[in-house]
């Protein structure tokens, strides 16, 4: 087992991270590599399909996004856009997986569904613009995993444990770590590129309004994946977090903790209770229980009939 | 410096899974453990009540959970399709279903208890989804436990008596295969018992029906790896 950072950069100096991660993950859990690799392929096929359904947009289930991934894709195709193409194609893509997301489409978590759009955002954008080999890129999906898995030695993946720096905080992180390694980073670059990021993200708070993986989740992420290309940028030129990764981690854990209730996913803080974030939550709520209502009513009509042609 | 769980979890874990948005807790992980309720009662369901810990009780409506937990109860994969039709294809089978609050104690915040009926049996689990779909079920038919899923799983009700952890074990080597965890907990001594055996490898049918006729052996269950 890969105990911490510090054991991993001593275990993977001279050494293809990725084989690293593969051969301690066979190991640990007794599924072959070419397997993990196989898994990783084809979702690294499900991220494709999803940017290439979600560039369209479309309505959320809670009706507060949908057309973020359409309106970027349209400004960039009609050369409206000032950033680089990598940049912004990292938006477009994040902001594509999660508007599949929030239409409860098929997506990959990556760690987690709320923080999903930030790996693809990256990767994808970065294997598109330096027309890297797909076959790299899964593997940087193996190292990103892997940094995934050993900050999930310390802290639960989930902003109902430690607000959004445990999901995009994690995600930009793990994130950075796969960039540095498809352009051909060290082991050490691709560990300084994942602190950097984290380190960035510390404190985040989930509070979605309404509780949906909407606002702010969706925009969020494209956002983050652009933090997380920055980072593996600064890591890449040799810039290094001062503290180290595995006190940024055990830092986020105790964050996390100290975090009120009302910040770590519960839509009782935040975001989730200025005045349009509760006005939001209400019309959501009277929504539901119309449906509610209807649903019941066209039981009670179904049984009704059931009672009539029977009897 | 913060305890560490050492939760081990693999990188597919973390790189996946691969799931009907648009949450991994509160869609992923809640599918999952309706998942482990139906694989228990290794039935159609009759009818499935749900008791959610408050803090998912509060968000689990807007993220889908409500389809989630449907859905695997009724038997869907966390990446089918039809996850988001759960509940009215649930009415179809004409699965009476429930949702109600419960305060579960000391638990991770995404908690719930599930009980459900088929024509021949009844499950209870209470299990924790922790995030990024990975599932911790800590309570089976009223025993203590510790269940992820992520491996093929024997789960055995016994009568607890000296002796029958070997012969499990026993008959588990005979089939070749490792035995990766085991936890087991009882009501009373003497009395019911529960045996979780976490296997490297898939148990035959007929090491199940071999392990099924030991003596005191009330029920035996074998799980694959929950998808």
């Amino acid at each position: 087992m890969i105990e911490s950072f510090k054991h991993l950069e001593e275990l993977a100096k001279d050494h293809d991270l990725a084989d690293v991660f593969l051969e301690t993950d066979a190991e640990e859990h007794g599924v072959p590599a070419e397997d993990i690799l196989e898994a990783l392929r084809k979702r690294r096929q499900v991220m494709r399909d999803c940017i290439v359904r979600g560039k369209n947009g479309g309505e959320s289930m809670g009706k507060l996004v949908g057309s973020e991934a359409r309106l970027l894709n349209e400004a960039f195709l009609k050369g409206q856009t000032f950033l680089d193409p990598l940049t912004v194609k990292a938006e477009i893509y994040a902001l594509s997986v999660m508007g599949e997301n929030s239409r409860m489409g098929v997506i990959v978590a990556a760690p987690t569904a709320g923080a999903g759009g930030i790996v693809p955002g990256m990767l994808m954008a970065l294997e598109e613009e330096r027309h890297i080999d797909p076959e790299k890129t899964v593997r940087a999906l193996v190292v990103a995993g892997g940094i995934g898995s050993i900050i999930a030695l310390s802290a639960n993946i989930s902003g109902a444990a430690g607000g959004c720096q445990n999901e995009v905080g994690v995600a930009s992180s793990m994130g950075a770590a796969g960039v540095a390694y498809m352009m051909g980073g060290t082991t050490r670059n691709s560990i300084q590129a994942a602190a950097l990021a984290l380190k960035n993200t510390l404190g985040l708070v989930c509070d979605p309004v309404g509780g949906l993986v909407e606002v702010p989740c969706v925009k969020r992420n494209a956002l983050f994946a652009v933090h997380g290309l920055t980072a593996a940028q600064l890591a890449l030129a040799g810039v290094e977090s001062v503290i180290p990764m595995d006190e940024i981690v055990e830092a986020m854990v105790r964050i996390g903790r100290a975090l009120p209730r009302g910040l770590r996913e519960t839509a009782e803080g935040g975001l989730a209770t200025t005045d349009t974030g509760r006005a939001i939550a209400q019309r959501l709520k009277d929504e539901a229980n119309r449906r509610r209502a209807e649903r019941a009513a066209e039981r009670e009509r179904m049984a009704q009939e059931r009672k009539a042609t029977g009897g | 410096m913060p305890i560490r769980h050492d939760r081990k979890v693999s990188i597919l874990d973390v790189m996946g899974p691969v799931m009907v948005g648009p949450s991994s807790s509160h869609t992923a992980g809640t599918a999952r453990l309706g998942r482990v309720a139906r694989e228990i009662l290794d039935e159609d369901p009759l009818e499935v009540h749900f008791f959610l810990h408050p803090p998912l009780a509060a968000t689990y409506r807007g993220h889908g959970s409500d389809f989630a937990l449907v859905g695997g109860a009724i038997g869907l994969n966390v990446d089918d399709p039809r996850i988001p039709e759960a509940i009215r294809i649930a009415e179809q089978m004409e699965v009476k279903v429930e949702f109600a609050e419960e305060d579960l104690g000391e638990v991770h915040p995404n908690t719930v208890r599930v009980e459900t009926r088929g024509p021949t049996r009844e499950v209870e689990i209470v299990g924790s989804s922790i995030g990024g779909g990975v599932i911790e079920v800590f309570k089976i038919n009223g025993f203590q436990t510790r269940f992820k899923g992520d491996s093929p799983t024997l789960l055995l009700f016994y009568r607890d008596r000296p002796g029958m952890i070997a012969e499990v074990a026993t008959l588990i080597a005979e089939e070749g295969i490792n035995i990766a965890s085991l936890y087991c907990s009882r009501k009373q001594r003497g009395k019911d018992a529960f045996m979780q055996v976490d296997v490297d490898s898939p148990l035959s049918k007929a090491a199940l029906q071999r392990i099924c006729s030991l003596t005191d052996v009330a029920d035996a269950r074998y799980l694959d790896r929950i998808p």
